[in-house]
């Protein structure tokens, strides 16, 4: 981990990142508390009305309290006074001296943002069973599940948008028997885009805004609407940015474990923006300017020769030792789900289209193209993004108890025989951190073939 | 509960009907396929209600993760193997791939892309609100054009109202299947022929009842009743044996083969009202409350049923109800749903079993002493 822990610290965009994510039940209580703002839950990347409605999105697992490294609690307070940029500066300086205790002590850090985070999500995933949910079901339902047993009570409404998963959707109905409190808002996402589903769609988002604006007792404007969706792009394009422009290309400003690890962290913490989608902005935006910084003054990693896996789906869970196996064995690991599922495509903002209709328009999209309705849809994906990436093989996680995503792969599989000729392999997931040696064997085997 | 004779018999009826022109529609069976309009095309509808076994669930593994719907297995199994009882299979035209649930649109779609079944889509919005009902109308129209196409001729409005009246009349006639006193396992075989072979059966059914009214069989009355909510038990399954056998009468099913189908007869007021006759499905769609894959309120909409019932059965007839909630292993619906329902009728003094299993045989012993055990209980 030392190797990852090392990188990382040069980033401060990505403590800024990790570290939001992890404080996020301070931020939180003082939005619900003092400032008297609505805390609306989350899942997926179905933040943007809840955003521009004013109210304050949020991922459950971030309303718990994570063992924060007292040092990484140290660093944010000083970064209060001193800014980020100066803290990692320093960090970095002081890795470099080769202070072999001070230097310990940073490679802690990160690796307890890490070995938190997996930990509080395995610990969902207990309560998730604890509390009935059969163990049948995938990783992200039983993690979610539990999200909402513990933390639920504190959100005002949950914002529930449907897809094609149909475990996730009833998932959505059982909220309410969990908590009675927080309003339920509901979107149905049509499953093709077909007549006027356009227009049906636009019609269930504006009357979801409007359950939004009672919740907050403000109305909201067009304009404020748009203004929200020029962030959520600038967000998007930057980390389309690191995708295509960063992980694509030959030269990386880390080491591939590393950047693995910081496309982790943005899949999981895109679903909120942290909660606050400025400041998600800004950090996004600077991770692309210190990562091009890097690039340009050679700091960083040749990895031309590094065959390009792409691994796939992690967002429901997935082994997160993958990426640093995937690194010994010679490869680079690449992860990209919101952008496979179209759920990273801007939102037209143009001042004479309806937002509500472009933001329909896009959910739209990624149900049809992205997401998709049937396997032949979803599998068209994963080849495409296989294409852009211009992957050398593909690591399907075929999650237990998924019966959406992880049932497509003997449908990949022959897809990508058939159209790409890479290597792919699959590998089965039930919970982090059990089966790692079986991951190391399956990948073992998998990138001897490169 | 052995049906080679059931399915022998179809097998011919389903050749006779190719014979007569007549091409056939498959899909996974739900509650919210418009079969009416697949009749009024000149199509027979075929559902897809038959239980697995070991062999067929396995054979599905080459396609599917086995943490997939038993049922969802057991439809490929028999696309893959094709057992000879089943050979009718290969008479299918088209299938329907729908999204009831993740588990319908998968197995359906490798159904129709590994055995060149042409598909026709259809995908049934899952919130039951005034938008979705305005989406369902879209898919019907998508639906009712690709079947011209096929046809090549304008199916008229004449002709849908004709189907939905004579699907109306054969689902009341099922109706009054449900009310005779008489053991479950009887009650069940009639209503999965019904559904099987569709109206063509009203005669028969008919004289079924006739004969049944007259010369009613002898029921055990010393027997526990339940009601079967959740999953159906489909043609061929055990399940319901071995409930008798722990002396039990399922006197309610709650479920797509049950009242799910038969609970869906349309107002004659109605349908004579309405001008166009799609908006009659979408109001079934509207009113089919009880479907497990609609949200948000499919457990609250559930358990005003199951307690309705309940309070009446036991106002009737003194007699205690217990409810087995039959879960097909990996059933994302009834699963998710199952611990909550369980929850809120034992609140409410109703005792519950979930049932869950797939359709190995090495359930079998296991699945008896649950079923005893919950019995006894009662």
């Amino acid at each position: 981990m030392s190797l990852i822990a090392d990188e990382i610290i040069r980033f401060s965009s990505v403590l800024k990142i990790a570290y939001n994510f992890l404080t996020g039940r301070t931020y939180l209580k003082r939005k619900k508390f003092r400032e008297k703002q609505k805390l609306v839950a989350v899942a997926l990347p179905f933040s943007d009305l809840p955003f521009a409605a004013g109210t304050i999105p949020v991922f459950p697992i971030r309303m718990h309290i994570f063992e924060i490294n007292k040092y990484l609690s140290y660093l944010g307070s000083a970064s209060s006074i001193f800014g980020w940029e100066s803290v990692s500066r320093f960090l970095g300086f002081v890795k470099n001296l080769g202070i072999q205790e001070i230097s310990k002590i940073i490679d802690d850090i990160i690796e307890d943002v890490i070995v938190t985070i997996n930990k509080k999500y395995n610990e969902m995933y207990d309560i998730g069973i604890e509390s009935g949910l059969s163990s049948d079901f995938c990783y992200g339902l039983k993690g979610l599940t539990g999200m909402h047993v513990t933390k639920g009570h504190n959100v005002d409404a949950c914002f529930n948008a449907t897809i094609r998963c149909s475990a996730y959707n009833k998932y959505l109905e059982s909220l309410k028997a969990i908590n009675s409190k927080p309003k339920q808002i509901w979107v149905d996402i049509p499953p093709r885009n077909i007549g006027n589903s356009l227009g049906l769609l636009t019609d269930s988002l504006s009357n979801a805004l409007k359950d939004l604006e009672n919740l907050t007792g403000k109305t909201v404007t067009d304009n404020q609407v748009r203004d929200f969706f020029k962030i959520g792009n600038q967000i998007k394009r930057s980390y389309k940015t690191i995708i295509y422009e960063i992980s694509a290309s030959d030269f990386y400003p880390c080491n591939p474990a590393t950047f693995s690890e910081i496309l982790s962290l943005l899949n999981i913490t895109y679903q909120d923006y942290n909660s606050n989608a400025t400041r998600y902005r800004d950090n996004m935006s600077s991770l692309v300017k210190e990562m091009k910084e890097r690039i340009r003054k050679g700091i960083g990693m040749d990895v031309a020769k590094m065959p390009r896996i792409l691994v796939t789906p992690i967002f429901g869970g997935w082994e997160p030792k993958s990426h640093e196996i995937i690194y010994e064995l010679g490869g680079r690991a690449l992860y990209a789900d919101w952008e496979i599922l179209k759920l990273l495509e801007e939102i037209d903002t143009s001042n004479h289209l309806n937002p509500l209709e472009e933001y329909a328009r896009f959910l739209l999209n990624a149900t049809e193209t992205g997401i998709g309705c049937d396997n032949d849809t979803l599998t068209n994906s994963y080849l495409r993004m296989a294409k852009d990436l211009n992957a050398d093989g593909l690591v399907f996680f075929q999650l237990f108890g998924c019966h959406s995503i992880s049932n497509c792969y003997s449908m990949l599989r022959e897809k990508i025989r058939h159209d790409l000729e890479i290597p792919t392999t699959s590998i089965t997931f039930n919970k982090i951190g059990e089966n790692v040696e079986q991951v190391k064997t399956r990948l073992g085997a998998f990138m001897e073939m490169f | 509960m052995n049906d080679l004779g059931l399915l022998s018999d179809f097998s011919l009826f389903l050749k006779e009907k190719k014979e007569q022109g007549i091409k056939i529609i498959a899909f996974l069976a739900h509650d919210n396929i418009p079969e009416e309009l697949l009749d009024a095309a000149g199509f027979f509808p075929l559902r897809l209600i038959f239980g697995g076994n070991d062999d067929l669930m396995n054979a599905s593994h080459d396609y599917l993760p086995p943490s997939t719907c038993a049922f969802a297995q057991t439809c490929i199994g028999l696309f893959s193997i094709k057992p000879s009882q089943f050979q009718f299979l290969d008479l299918i035209d088209y299938f329907i791939i729908s999204n009831h649930c993740v588990s319908d649109i998968c197995a359906s779609e490798i159904i129709s892309k590994y055995n060149n079944i042409p598909r026709l889509n259809f995908y049934v919005p899952y919130i039951n609100s005034k938008n979705s009902s305005h989406y369902y109308k879209l898919e019907l129209s998508e639906l009712k054009h690709k079947l011209e196409e096929i046809i090549s001729k304008e199916i008229d409005d004449g002709s849908i109202l004709n189907s939905i009246k004579k699907y109306n009349t054969f689902k009341k006639k099922i109706l009054e299947v449900n009310s005779l006193e008489i053991l479950g396992s009887l009650k069940l075989k009639i209503i999965q022929k019904a559904i099987l072979f569709g109206p063509d059966f009203l005669s028969e059914l008919e004289n079924s009842l006739e004969q049944l009214r007259i010369n009613p069989p002898k029921k055990d009355n010393n027997s526990k009743d339940v009601l079967m909510t959740g999953c159906s038990i489909f043609i061929n399954d055990y399940l319901i044996d071995l409930i008798e056998e722990g002396g039990a009468n399922i006197v309610f099913f709650d479920t797509w083969i049950g009242n799910h189908y038969y609970s869906q007869i349309i107002d004659d007021a109605l349908i004579n009202s309405i001008k166009d006759p799609l908006d009659i499905f979408i109001h079934k769609f509207r009113e089919n409350k009880n479907s497990d894959h609609s949200v948000p309120n499919f457990l609250e909409n559930k358990l005003t049923l199951i307690e309705n019932f309940y309070r009446k059965y036991k106002q009737k007839t003194g007699k205690e109800l217990g409810i087995i909630n039959h879960v097909i292993k990996f059933c994302d619906h009834i699963s998710l749903m199952s611990s909550y329902l369980k929850e809120r009728l034992q609140k409410k003094g109703i005792k519950v079993l979930n049932l869950e299993r797939d359709y190995s045989r090495a359930n079998r012993g296991q699945l008896s002493t649950r079923i005893e055990a919950f019995l006894e209980m009662m």
